[in-house]
Order: structure tokens, then C-alpha cells, then sequence
């Protein structure tokens, strides 16, 4: 690393440590604040000067700090003869402005936060222009906006700031974003994210499939930062800004960071068609618009912004014509319009500052006033306007040199003429701004009486004004080298001819700008009917079109949001239903289905009127729901259709559980219907039923299909596992069991114990439900209307009372087979407790509930306790817990039968599933209670042993 | 055997422990009373956790017969969470108490539900990542539905339960459909029978079912309906809460089973994740634009970022899993500054939530309305804040993939996405005069999160903190 190489960070990184200077020392007063803000430029300024010679030689100074390698990111710097020509621009014109804005500021302005802000996009835009790499790039890139925004905003108490800053952001910073997709697929083309590995490689890129995405994004982002059109519109509306930001900015640095970029990448990108239409045509179109804009401005500031957007279309739209002449020339006017343009501004901040208006329609006369100002202004001017001996018309002519030569879309007029049209409107807002703010009659209304301001204010533009006639004249001496060493980096590689001298001859470039000078002229003289014609011409505003563009997506975002996220959950279940049911299909048409392998079984009369009703009652329970207990009875139907469906297919043990939960559950659901309303109102309108029907219908295709495809295909899955070990390994015949008791037996000790404290929690939630505010909205309900008359019927009370015995025996049978035949504690504690339900509801709460002897709660503890207890068991044996042991015992009297460590853990499991059960039915009961059933005592509404009683004794 | 298989799981046993003996003495003690100094504890015990577990970081081991793993991955998931879940703790102390909302169930929920996700992180089977996940979820529904006497938030909590239980079925489905064909339920297993042959159909199904599930956790359109509603109903501390350590939980274990179970196939899986993955960062960028609530904003916001963060996973590489963890990283801590930020928003001693009430913020409160402003520039991506660096790590990984489609959108994307966050600057440096301004006073723990917050998006831009290297190992485990 030679020294130069060295310098290049310490460049960088100055201005940001320089940042922290400014807020120490404003309170050692303002000149001093000033002074320290230029130290740091002034520094940077002189290491620049240092590696100058070697750039101007033609060296390309590089200098690279890994930073985050593994992104591609790396603090990188390569200074060129463009990198040099900017960072000159840059440095120079911010320790300008820093002194112009030591005076232009007033007392109450916080200034050591302006130089601070200063100071930081100063290092920002000096960053820009020597990052070799293009992600390091991007990040100044966005902290200029960054920064830009803090420093447009400074005025806090303008309110038209507001809107400008606001506007400045959304556009550059967006178009920042968009740069970065650009640049990525750039590097990606390029496989580095070094420029100066990524300037080598135009060829690949141009040829590169990706070559058009990438060119438009990172377009967007150079148009948007340099103001082109469309997005020319925010440029005029940030200058409510301080004017030294505004020169400093909008003038001379950020919105040049737009054609430096198309500038770097030139030699890359340059040479197709795509960027010379794009480019060329977006110049050609922003150079009129804006010269045409600012001719009509009548303030100041927005007549210089104007003129500055279309100064930035005309280079552009050099940049655009991808000649190496037309990029030279580029590079020449950049540095012509930095002197000129900065000055422009500066001197009309002074005319603010001192005759408090920038209105040019209260304006004029100024020259005799304060002569110093109307000189560097006028000065500056001609130079605008490309009068000769001034530097601004030597790079006119070398661009209406460049455009007589070009063809476009096989037109040899359009672009010439169009050229020398901005220039014509060039010269006119020009003259305009010379002589009705200068020149005329001295008026007697200013808002203040304006005079030259001292020195220091005048110094900064003075000093250009004093550049633009040197350049004008001494041309090649000047500025000659910096030229050609800036123009030698963007073209990468020979020059084209080119001289830098006032006299050409006589050629085409000369008499199209004479057309220019005395067109001009007549516009301004024709300035106040046309000025009237303009007003009430209409026109569109982009201001307007970018509200109405923020408003429409505002709207669209309402719209999308209030149709999508309406708060309503059916809405959202609907979204759900139908995006899984589409991912599905997605994967049906993506998967490769095998074709089916087994064969349709042929479908006997019986099972097709079981499948019909269930169909029928599945369609019933949809349509009837909303008359609960109608609906109930067809659930019922349907548990009971599905009950055969699995005996059907020969799972007598899934069926045997199948319907003894369909009935606990459908008992539960009956009383828990007592408190519900009988009938469900009807909601939703038709249109609505209809789409959620068609969803639905849609879900059940797409299960239906799913189901289908499983069915009929042979496949490996876990059951194979099961149906082999389950004998040899857990001494059951019946799998379903000796997977809930044996393999998964875990599983199934887990389940218990939640099954546990489901019906415990339904308990406590019953018992905080009762004592809380719904507890008397229970006890108002009005159940006298619904009341069977007979309340506990004689019949259905024997018959109840006749079938305990019995279905605890089958119960206990059913428990006992279970291990080797369908059954299990599970479906035992479920048909126990339905013969348990049904003593409830024939003979009453009271009545069953006197005869209870073992409490519920106790009856779930002791499940667990057991089913644990039998897990531990193998302990003693040594082996893990749950390990099942199993052996045969031969009981006189009764044949052998298998004994295994399962038949205690199944009890565990029966004793649970009742307890639980039970209990929640006992909760149940309880709102019954509290809403105010009576209990009744007796057992039978009508006791036919009182009655014998009662005619013995009447016969007596 | 079982003492190496439980070593493995200490962390997560001791929190588990924790939780419960926690609720068992605040029941037993002065309950609501206790909640602050078992918020601290709950706090102090994750940030103890974190450090035990990111110091003594080593070899990749694996506990009941492999059911859970335990690498570099999980610990940096791990890490993430229970930092997140600290923050959150501690700054909702003030919220809650100003609210009278501060129960002492909250921070036990809390610790399950972070139990939860440190299980999902490392579960290496179907069946832990299904309890894991539920035990996470569980508990969430419950603090979403804390605030019982406020109709927004039981009503956030039941809808949030409702698709949540409907997404939790859909996944049960989709993993029992995946233990069906691979006929085990160990991700390891499931690899190897993918990479025997041909996919199956029915693990096809399963995956898809699998993904729609884990979706619904990250919020990914179309399954983030219940975003906007619980991040607006829930209180502002849970809301905080869902925008941070469920969310990195959520995206690690999505990787997790991706590239674990399915890793083999990155090709079935990714196009769907890609899809996902524009359709949320579409959503969320337009979808906010008109969102005056900053906690619906935030929400969409969260859709957007799950949206660039899927980006990273849809790459199917190493990169994608390591620019995944760094942007989850870096979206927590600055969701972690935003929250303590909204969390300190009230007007007259009352909550707001209103982005308008934000009006020249930066004339009242100069030090704040900066660090929200890089906090926001930060969200937005915009370079040079921390933000940036999450968004084109991503957007560079989906290049490298060939999912350049993926890229230019999420591109595109931001750029939208950007106008809303600076909309919200723009209230606070150029809003209209008015009598909206915002109570000065902000809890000293809130201020410091939020200033550390945005610090960190600032001084990371050296070196991220280092936790591009560390994601960079975590992908190795995860991915090789």
C-alpha cells in the first residue's frame, strides 16, 4: 500500500469525524464554529491535492479494508480522474458554502447543528464518488438522502419545508431502494462487487439476460436522485431549504450524484439501445420541461431549480448519446454548471437575505443597489444563458455539436431541434433573471431596503463568478487536464478528438446557437403575454399527480385491508380453508402420483344405502343446524353410519369406540342443550351461505381425493409394525389396545392424566362461572315454558334401573376382553358411565346422586395412581417404566386367561375415563341447578309402590 | 443414559421447574402482588440463560434417541429468544401496572411459552416439534386474551385460538400423513427415506400440510389473518412480546424441519416458501400504507419482514439459513426499540396508539424522535442502519439461488414498505402544529431499550456485532 493509498480513508472518514467538531464548538461563537467546520474540508482538501498528481498522470489510486467480506462488502476506495474531478467539486464548494453560511445564517439558527449536518453529507457524497465498491456506494448513496432530509428540514417553522423534505425522501430515497436491486443483480452478472472489477466487464454485462432489469433499477435510481423526468418534481419543492443547502445540494453536489453515477457506469452499461433511448430521451424531455417551467417561475429559487433540472437533463442526455465526445462534453459543462449555478444561488440567497422577498415580481433594479451582487449574478447568468467568453457557452456549443450528430429513431431533426429549443428557453429565463431583478428602475416598496451584503457572503460566489470568465476564456489552460483525465475515467479508455477553445468556426453547433440567443430574446420580450397564456394554460402538476399517487395507493391499501382483514374470523377461516386447499392442489399437480394399485371394491346395496344416509344426514345437519335438536339427532345418525362404516371395513374395536364416544358425547351435548336457545338465528344473507357452501364443498373434494388416492394405493406405513409385534410383544390379540396400553403406552398414561384434568378444569370453570356475573344471568332464565310435563317417566326409569346390572356386566366383560378382543378400559369407563348418564336422567339428579358412593374426583386420582403405579411396577422387574409384563394364570373353575402387567393399567385408564366423565356431567347438572331446577326428590314423578300403599290403606 | 439425554435439555428443564414453582409460591404468597419481582426474576433468568448458553457453546449433541438436537443453530435461535423475551419482560412492567393488567400468571405464561419455543428450536422429531409448539401456542393464546375485561382483547385471544387450533390440526394432519410414509417421525429418518428415492405423494401432502401450519406461526400471507387483530387487540407488552421471540422461534423451526426433514428436496419445498414469501412481503408492504394505528402497523410491518426473512429460507442454501437468522437477529432488536417506543407512547397518563398523536415528536422530544427515526429508517432497510445489511443478505442469498424473480420483487417491496416508515418520520419531524403531542415522560428501562436499540442499528453497520459469524456457523450445523 503506497501512501496515497493510505490517504484515500483518512479522506473518507474526515468529514464524519470532523461532524462530532461543530456541536463541541458552537459555544466558542459562530466564526469559530465556521472555522472548525472548514478545518476538517480544508484537511481533506489538501491530502486531495497530494494524490492529485498521480491521478492526473493517469494512476488509479485503490485502497481496501475488508469490512463484511462474506456479503461482498468492503470499505473499498479507488479515486480516478472522475472520483478526483467530484471530490474536488464536493470539498471546494463545501468549504464555499461553509463560509457562505457563516453570514447567511442568522444568530438565532442553531449553527453548530447545520455544520454538523453539513459536514456529515459532505463526507456521504464524498463517499459516493470514490467507493470502489458498489454496495459501499449504495450506503452513501442512501445517507445522502438521509442527511439531505435533515438538512432540508432544518427550517422546522417553514411549512412548506414539510412537504419538500417529505417529498425529497420518498422520491431519492425510493429510488435509493430500488438502486440496490439493481446493483445486486449487477454484481451478480459480474461476480464482484468491486467497480473496478465490474467496469471491466461490460461486455458480460451488456450480454447478460438480467442486463434490462438491472439498467431500469438502477436508472430509477439515478433519475429520481438527479430529478429527471417523471420524477423531476420534487427538486423545486425541497428549495424551501436554507439557500446554502440549496446551492450546496440542489445544485451542486446531490443532484450531480445521479449523473456521476450513469457517468461511472458508462463504459458499462453505455452502447445499447436500450440505454441510449431511456437515457437520451428522459434527458432530452427533462432539458425543455424544466427550461420551459423556470421561464414562468417568479420565485427565484424555483426559476434557478428549474434551470437546474433542466442543466441535469442536458447532461443526461449527453451521458445518453453514448458517444465518447457527447461524455466528454458531459464532463466538461458538470464543471461549468458547478461554478455558474452554486453562484446563481448563492447570489440569490443574498437577494433574500437582503430585500427579504425572492418574488421576482417585487424585484428589479437590484443593480444599482447593491452592484456587487448584480455583477457576480450577472456574470453567472450570461454564463447560464451560453454567451460567449463565459464557460457555460463553450460547453453549449460542444452539446449542440454532440446533438446536431444524432440520429434518433431514424429522425435526424429531433433531437437538434430540441436542443437548441432548451437552449433558446435557456437564454430566456436567463435574461429574465438578469433584468427584471437587476436591471429596471430602482423601486421604492421592498420589504427591505437591500444593499451589498459584507465580504464573506460575497467572497464564496465572487470566487466562482471569477472561475466562469477564467474558464470562459483561458479555457484548455484551466481546466484542460482535469477534462481529460476526468473524461479518460468515464470513457475508459482513448480520448475522442475534442478541443477546448471559444472560436470553432462557422458550423452548425454556432448558428443553432444563435437561433438560441435571438429566440430567447423575443421570449423575453413576449415574457408578460405569455407568462398570462402559461397561467391559465392548464397544466399538469406533479406535485398533484404524486399526491394523487399516494392517495390511490392509500385507497388500494384501504381497500385491500378492509376486504381482507374485516375482523370477521369466518372471512379468515374461508382465506385459510381455500389457501391450503390450493397448496394442496399445487402439490397433486407438482407430486408424481403413482397409479392406483388396488382395485375399487364392488359396493353391495347395504353399504350404498349406509353411504347415502350418511350423505344425506351430513347435508341435513348443514341445512337443519340451526334447530339445535334436530341437528343433534342426525349427528347421532352420522356417529352411528360411521360406527358401521368401520365394522364394515373390519375394525370392530375402532367401531366399538366410535360409538360408545358418540354416545357419551351426544348425551353431554343434550344437556348442555337445555341451556342453549332452540333455535341458532340466521345470520348471513344467501350470497354468503353460498360461497362458504361452495369452500366448503371444495375442502370436502379435496379430503375426499386425498382419501381416495390413499385408498387405493399400497403403501408401507407403520401398521405393518403393529399387526406383527402386537402378540409377541405386548401378549394382546387386540392391536388398537396393545398399542394405547403397550407400544404407546406413554402416550396413553399422558392422555389419562389430561383427560383428568379436563373433566377437573370443566369442574373449576363451572364452580368460578357460578359465582360470577353470568351466574345471575343463569338464575333469570325462564325454563317453566319448556318442561315436559312428566318429568321423569315411568317407563324410561324401570327401564334404566333394569339395564344398570347389565351394562356394568357387559362393561366388565368388555374390560376384560379387551386386551385380545375389542374392548379396553377406555370403552368400558365410556359404557359404564352411559349407564351411569342414563340413571341421571331418568331418576333424577337427587336421587342418583344420594346413591353415589365413590366420589368422581377420587375416581380419577385413583386412575392415575394406578396407571403409574403399574408403570413403576417394572421398575421392581428392572426394566423402564411402562414396560408391560404378561403370563397366563389357570383359575380353578374358569379356563386360563392371560394376565398382563396391561390389565392394571387399563384399570387405571377405565377408572379415569369414568371419573372424568362423570364429572363433567355433574358439572353440567350444576347450571341446571343454579338456573333454577328444582331438584326433585322422588325418584319417579308417579310411585307405583306408594299407590299399592295407598289402596291398601283406602281398602282398609 | 437418561442424566445425558436430560444435561441436554437443562435449560429448558430449569425454566420448565421454574414456571412452576413460580406460580405455585405466587399462589400461595401475595399473587398479583408479586408479579414485578417475578417479572425481574423471569427476566433476569432468561438473560442468565442466554449468556450460560451462548459462552458454553461446543459439539452438536442429541437427546432421546435423538428427538431433540442440540447445535449451533438452536443455540443461536435460543439465544435470540430468550434475550427478546427478557426485553419484552422488562419493559412491560410499567405498561402493565399503569393498566392494572399486571398479573403474576403473565410472566409464568411467558416462561412456558419460551420454554416452548426453545423445545421447537431443537426438536429433531415430529412429535417434539408438535408438543413444543403447542405448548409455545398455548400459552400465547392465553396472554393475547390477558386483559379480560377489554372486548378487543378476548376477542383477539378467541380469534387467535380458533386458526390457531385449525392450524395446529392442519400440521398434526400434515406430520401424521409424513409419519405414515417415512414411517418414522425422527427428522433424521425422514431425510434418510427422501433421499432413497422418489418423494412420495403422501410425504408430498404431508410437507404441504407441514408448511401451511408452520405458516400460520410466521405469519405469512395467507395465513396471517390473525396478525392485525391480535397485534392490535392484544395488549401493547404481548403484542411486543409476538412481534419478537415467537417469531424467530416460529422462522428457526421452519428451517429446521425445511432443510432437517426435508433438506433433500429443497426444490418441492422452496417454491412454495418463495411464494409465501412474495406474497407476504407484497401484503405487508401495500396493506400498511393505510394502517393509522401503529400497532396495526407494526403488524403488517411483522408480515412484510417474515415475508424477506422466508426469502432467505426459500434459497434453500447454507447462505439463505444464515441471512435468515441474521435478519430475524436484527428484526428482533429493532422491534425490540420500536415496541419500547410504542410502549411509552400516552397522552394525558393514557395509552395511544395513533400514528398521528407522533406530530413533531422531534420538537418535544429531539433524542427520542431521532432514535425512532433510525429505528424506522432501520425497519425500512435503508442504508447505511443495520436494517440494510438484514434485507441484502437475504436478497443476495435469493440471487445466489436463481430466485431473482424473488429478489427484484422484495426489492420493490421495500421501496413500497418504505413510504410507510417514513411516513410515520415525516409526523414526527414535519407533522402540523397542533395540540397532539405525546406525554414527555418515559420509564427510564423503556428509554434505555429503545436508545441501545437504535444505537445498535448505527454502531452494527462495523461489524453486525459479530453475529454474521455466528449465524454463518449456526447455518453450518443446520445446513451441510
Amino acid at each position: 500500500m503506497s501512501s496515497g493509498s493510505s490517504l484515500l480513508p483518512i479522506i473518507a472518514i474526515l468529514p464524519f469525524l470532523g461532524a462530532l467538531v461543530p456541536g463541541l464548538m458552537i459555544r466558542a461563537g459562530r466564526t469559530a464554529c465556521a472555522t472548525f467546520t472548514a478545518a476538517p474540508t480544508i484537511l481533506a482538501l489538501v491530502m486531495l491535492g497530494v494524490l492529485a498528481p498521480d491521478v492526473m498522470r493517469g494512476e488509479v489510486i485503490e485502497a481496501r479494508i475488508e469490512w463484511l467480506p462474506q456479503l461482498g462488502l468492503s470499505a473499498s476506495f479507488f479515486l480516478d480522474g472522475l472520483g478526483l474531478l467530484f471530490a474536488g467539486m464536493i470539498l471546494g464548494m463545501g468549504l464555499l458554502i461553509t463560509l457562505y453560511a457563516r453570514f447567511y445564517l442568522s444568530g438565532e439558527d442553531p449553527m453548530g447543528q447545520f455544520y454538523t449536518y453539513l459536514l456529515l453529507f459532505q463526507g456521504a457524497m464524498l463517499g459516493i464518488v470514490i467507493s470502489d465498491n458498489i454496495l459501499l456506494l449504495l450506503i452513501f448513496w442512501e445517507l445522502t438522502s438521509l442527511t439531505s432530509f435533515l438538512l432540508i428540514g432544518y427550517w422546522k417553522h417553514l411549512p412548506e419545508g414539510r412537504q419538500g423534505a417529505r417529498m425529497a425522501l420518498a422520491v431519492t430515497g425510493g429510488g435509493g431502494l430500488a438502486m440496490i436491486g439493481g446493483m445486486l443483480i449487477l454484481g451478480n452478472i459480474a461476480g464482484s462487487y468491486d467497480l473496478t472489477d465490474i467496469l471491466t466487464q461490460g461486455d458480460a454485462i451488456r450480454a447478460s439476460e438480467w442486463y434490462l432489469p438491472a439498467l431500469i433499477l438502477i436508472l430509477i435510481g439515478a433519475f429520481t436522485k438527479s430529478a429527471q423526468f417523471p420524477f423531476h418534481f420534487w427538486l423545486p419543492h425541497a428549495m424551501a431549504a436554507p439557500t446554502p443547502v440549496s446551492a450546496y445540494l440542489h445544485s451542486a453536489t446531490m443532484v450531480k450524484a445521479g449523473v456521476f453515477l450513469l457517468a461511472r457506469m458508462w463504459p458499462v452499461l453505455s452502447g445499447t439501445e436500450a440505454w441510449f433511448y431511456i437515457v437520451s430521451t428522459t434527458g432530452l424531455i427533462t432539458m425543455v420541461l424544466g427550461a420551459l417551467i423556470a421561464i414562468f417561475k417568479d420565485d427565484l429559487k424555483a426559476l434557478l431549480a428549474f434551470s437546474t433540472v433542466s442543466h441535469l437533463g442536458l447532461l443526461t442526455m449527453l451521458l445518453g448519446l453514448g458517444t465518447k465526445f457527447a461524455a466528454v462534453v458531459a464532463v466538461f459543462h458538470i464543471i461549468n454548471h458547478l461554478t455558474f449555478k452554486a453562484a446563481l444561488f448563492m447570489s440569490a440567497g443574498i437577494v433574500d437575505h437582503e430585500a427579504h422577498t425572492r418574488d421576482i415580481k417585487r424585484l428589479g433594479g437590484l443593480a444599482r443597489l447593491m452592484p456587487v451582487t448584480a455583477a457576480i449574478a450577472i456574470v453567472t447568468a450570461l454564463s447560464m444563458a451560453g454567451i460567449p467568453l463565459f464557460n457555460g457557452f463553450l460547453s453549449k456549443e460542444m452539446m449542440l455539436d454532440a446533438a446536431s450528430e444524432t440520429v434518433w429513431a431514424g429522425s435526424h431533426l429531433v433531437v437538434p431541434v430540441l436542443a437548441t429549443l432548451g437552449a433558446l428557453l435557456s437564454v430566456a429565463y436567463s435574461f429574465r433573471f438578469i433584468s427584471h431583478v437587476f436591471l429596471g428602475p430602482v423601486r421604492d416598496d421592498y420589504p427591505s431596503k437591500p444593499h451589498d451584503p459584507p465580504f464573506g457572503m460575497w467572497a464564496a460566489p465572487g470566487f466562482l463568478a471569477v472561475f466562469v470568465l477564467l474558464i470562459g476564456i483561458l479555457p484548455a489552460t484551466i481546466v484542460g487536464p482535469l477534462v481529460a483525465v476526468a473524461g479518460g475515467a468515464v470513457v475508459g479508455g482513448e480520448l475522442p478528438y475534442y478541443s477546448l477553445k471559444i472560436w470553432h468556426g462557422v458550423n452548425a453547433a454556432l448558428v443553432m446557437s444563435m437561433i438560441a440567443v435571438a429566440g430567447g430574446l423575443v421570449v423575453l420580450l413576449l415574457h408578460r403575454p405569455l407568462d398570462r397564456l402559461w397561467q391559465a394554460a392548464p397544466r399538469p402538476e406533479a406535485k398533484v399527480i404524486f399526491d394523487a399517487l399516494i392517495d390511490a395507493s392509500a385507497a388500494l391499501s384501504g381497500w385491500v385491508t378492509r376486504n381482507l382483514h374485516n375482523g370477521s374470523i369466518s372471512r379468515y377461516l374461508a382465506i385459510f380453508v381455500v389457501a391450503t386447499v390450493a397448496l394442496g392442489f399445487a402439490a397433486w399437480n407438482g407430486g408424481a402420483l403413482a397409479p392406483a394399485t388396488r382395485p375399487m371394491l364392488p359396493i353391495p346395496a347395504v353399504v350404498a344405502v349406509g353411504w347415502v344416509l350418511l350423505v344425506v344426514a351430513t347435508v341435513l345437519v348443514v341445512t337443519m343446524h340451526r334447530r339445535r335438536f334436530q341437528a343433534l339427532v342426525l349427528i347421532g345418525v352420522i356417529g352411528l353410519m360411521v360406527s358401521v362404516g368401520f365394522v364394515y371395513l373390519s375394525a370392530p374395536d375402532l367401531a366399538l369406540t366410535q360409538i360408545s364416544v358418540e354416545t357419551v358425547t351426544i348425551m353431554l351435548l343434550l344437556l348442555a342443550l337445555h341451556f342453549l336457545p332452540k333455535h341458532t338465528p340466521l345470520e348471513s344473507p344467501l350470497w354468503r351461505r353460498t360461497r362458504d357452501g361452495v369452500i366448503a364443498v371444495g375442502a370436502g373434494v379435496a379430503v375426499t381425493g386425498l382419501a381416495m388416492a390413499f385408498l387405493t394405493r399400497d403403501f408401507s406405513t407403520i401398521s405393518d409394525y403393529h399387526l406383527a409385534n402386537s402378540y409377541t410383544g405386548g401378549g394382546g390379540t387386540n392391536v388398537v389396545n396393545v398399542i394405547l396400553v403397550d407400544f404407546r403406552g406413554y402416550d396413553t398414561y399422558g392422555e389419562i392424566i389430561v383427560l383428568g384434568i379436563a373433566g377437573l378444569t370443566i369442574y373449576a370453570l363451572m364452580v368460578s362461572l357460578l359465582t360470577g356475573p353470568a351466574a345471575r344471568r343463569l338464575r333469570n332464565t325462564d325454563y317453566s315454558q319448556d318442561r315436559s310435563r312428566d318429568r321423569h317417566p315411568l317407563m324410561m326409569v324401570v327401564a334404566t334401573r333394569a339395564m344398570m346390572p347389565i351394562a356394568v356386566v357387559v362393561g366388565i366383560y368388555i374390560f376384560l376382553r379387551g386386551h385380545n378382543q375389542p374392548g379396553g378400559g377406555f370403552i368400558a369407563g365410556l359404557v359404564i358411565s352411559i349407564a351411569l348418564l342414563m340413571q341421571y336422567m331418568a331418576s333424577g339428579f337427587a336421587w342418583t346422586q344420594a346413591r353415589q358412593r365413590i366420589q368422581y374426583h377420587a375416581m380419577i386420582g385413583w386412575g392415575v395412581v394406578v396407571a403409574g403405579l403399574t408403570g413403576a411396577g417394572a421398575w421392581l422387574a428392572g426394566k423402564p417404566f411402562l414396560t408391560s409384563a404378561y403370563g397366563y394364570i389357570d383359575l380353578p373353575g374358569i379356563e386360563e386367561f392371560g394376565l398382563g402387567s396391561a390389565f392394571l393399567f387399563d384399570l387405571g385408564v377405565f377408572l379415569t375415563v369414568l371419573g372424568a366423565v362423570m364429572l363433567m356431567l355433574y358439572s353440567l347438572s350444576r347450571i341446571a341447578r343454579y338456573a333454577g331446577e328444582t331438584v326433585n326428590v322422588e325418584p319417579m314423578d308417579y310411585d307405583p309402590s306408594k299407590r299399592v300403599e295407598a289402596i291398601r290403606n283406602g281398602g282398609e | 443414559m437418561i442424566s445425558a439425554d436430560l444435561s441436554v435439555v437443562l435449560p429448558e428443564i430449569a425454566l420448565a421447574v421454574y414456571a412452576m414453582v413460580a406460580m405455585l409460591a405466587a399462589v400461595y404468597t401475595s399473587k398479583d402482588k408479586a408479579a414485578p419481582i417475578l417479572v425481574w426474576i423471569t427476566s433476569a433468568l432468561f438473560f442468565a440463560l442466554a449468556v450460560w448458553l451462548g459462552v458454553t457453546a461446543g459439539e452438536t449433541r442429541t437427546a432421546f434417541g435423538g428427538a431433540i438436537v442440540d447445535d449451533g443453530f438452536a443455540r443461536f435461535a435460543k439465544v435470540v429468544i430468550l434475550l427478546s423475551a427478557g426485553a419484552v419482560l422488562l419493559m412491560s412492567i410499567e405498561h402493565m401496572r399503569r393498566s392494572r393488567s399486571l398479573l403474576f400468571e403473565f410472566p409464568i405464561l411467558i416462561t412456558l411459552a419460551v420454554v416452548g419455543m426453545m423445545l421447537m428450536v431443537s426438536a429433531h422429531d415430529l412429535m417434539t416439534l408438535y408438543v413444543a409448539l403447542e405448548l409455545q401456542s398455548l400459552a400465547l393464546y392465553v396472554v393475547a386474551a390477558l386483559r379480560r375485561d377489554s372486548l378487543k382483547s378476548t376477542e383477539a385471544g378467541l380469534k387467535y385460538f380458533v386458526l390457531g387450533a385449525l392450524s395446529s390440526g392442519l400440521l398434526l394432519y400434515g406430520a401424521s400423513l409424513v409419519y405414515g410414509y417415512a414411517g418414522t417421525t425422527l427428522f433424521s429418518g425422514i431425510l434418510a427415506t427422501i433421499e432413497g428415492g422418489e418423494m412420495p405423494i403422501g410425504l408430498l401432502f404431508g410437507l404441504v400440510f407441514l408448511i401451511t401450519g408452520l405458516g400460520f406461526k410466521v405469519s405469512a400471507v395467507p395465513f396471517h389473518m390473525w396478525t392485525p387483530d391480535v397485534y392490535e387487540g392484544a395488549p401493547t407488552p404481548v403484542t411486543a412480546f409476538f412481534a419478537t421471540a415467537p417469531k424467530m422461534a416460529a422462522m428457526a423451526l421452519f428451517a429446521r424441519v425445511m432443510h432437517d426433514a426435508f433438506g433433500a428436496v429443497p426444490g418441492d419445498w422452496g417454491q412454495v416458501v418463495a411464494v409465501l414469501s412474495l406474497l407476504s412481503m407484497a401484503l405487508g408492504a401495500v396493506a400498511a400504507i393505510g394502517q393509522r394505528n401503529i400497532k396495526r402497523l407494526m403488524a403488517y410491518s411483522s408480515i412484510a419482514h417474515m415475508g424477506y426473512a422466508l426469502m432467505g429460507l426459500a434459497a434453500g442454501t447454507q447462505l439463505g439459513v444464515q441471512a435468515m437468522l441474521i435478519y430475524m437477529a436484527i428484526y428482533v432488536t429493532m422491534s425490540v426499540g420500536t415496541f419500547a417506543f410504542i410502549l411509552s407512547m400516552q397522552k394525558d397518563g393514557q395509552p395511544v396508539t395513533d400514528i398521528r398523536s407522533l406530530n413533531m415528536l422531534s420538537a418535544s422530544e429531539p433524542l427520542k424522535a431521532l432514535a425512532m427515526l433510525v429505528l424506522l429508517f432501520s425497519l425500512a432497510g435503508v442504508p447505511p442502519l443495520v436494517g440494510f445489511f438484514g434485507k441484502f443478505y437475504v436478497v443476495r442469498a435469493a440471487v445466489d439461488a436463481g430466485l431473482v424473480w424473488l429478489a427484484v420483487a422484495g426489492v420493490v417491496a421495500s421501496v413500497v414498505g418504505a413510504f410507510y416508515y417514513l411516513r410515520i418520520v415525516f409526523y414526527m419531524y414535519f407533522g402540523e402544529e397542533g395540540d397532539a403531542q405525546l406525554d414527555g415522560s418515559m420509564p427510564a428501562v423503556l428509554w434505555g431499550f429503545l436508545m441501545v436499540s437504535a444505537f445498535a442499528m448505527v454502531a452494527g453497520v462495523v461489524n453486525l456485532f459479530g453475529v454474521e459469524g455466528l449465524a454463518l456457523m449456526a447455518a453450518q450445523t443446520l445446513v451441510n
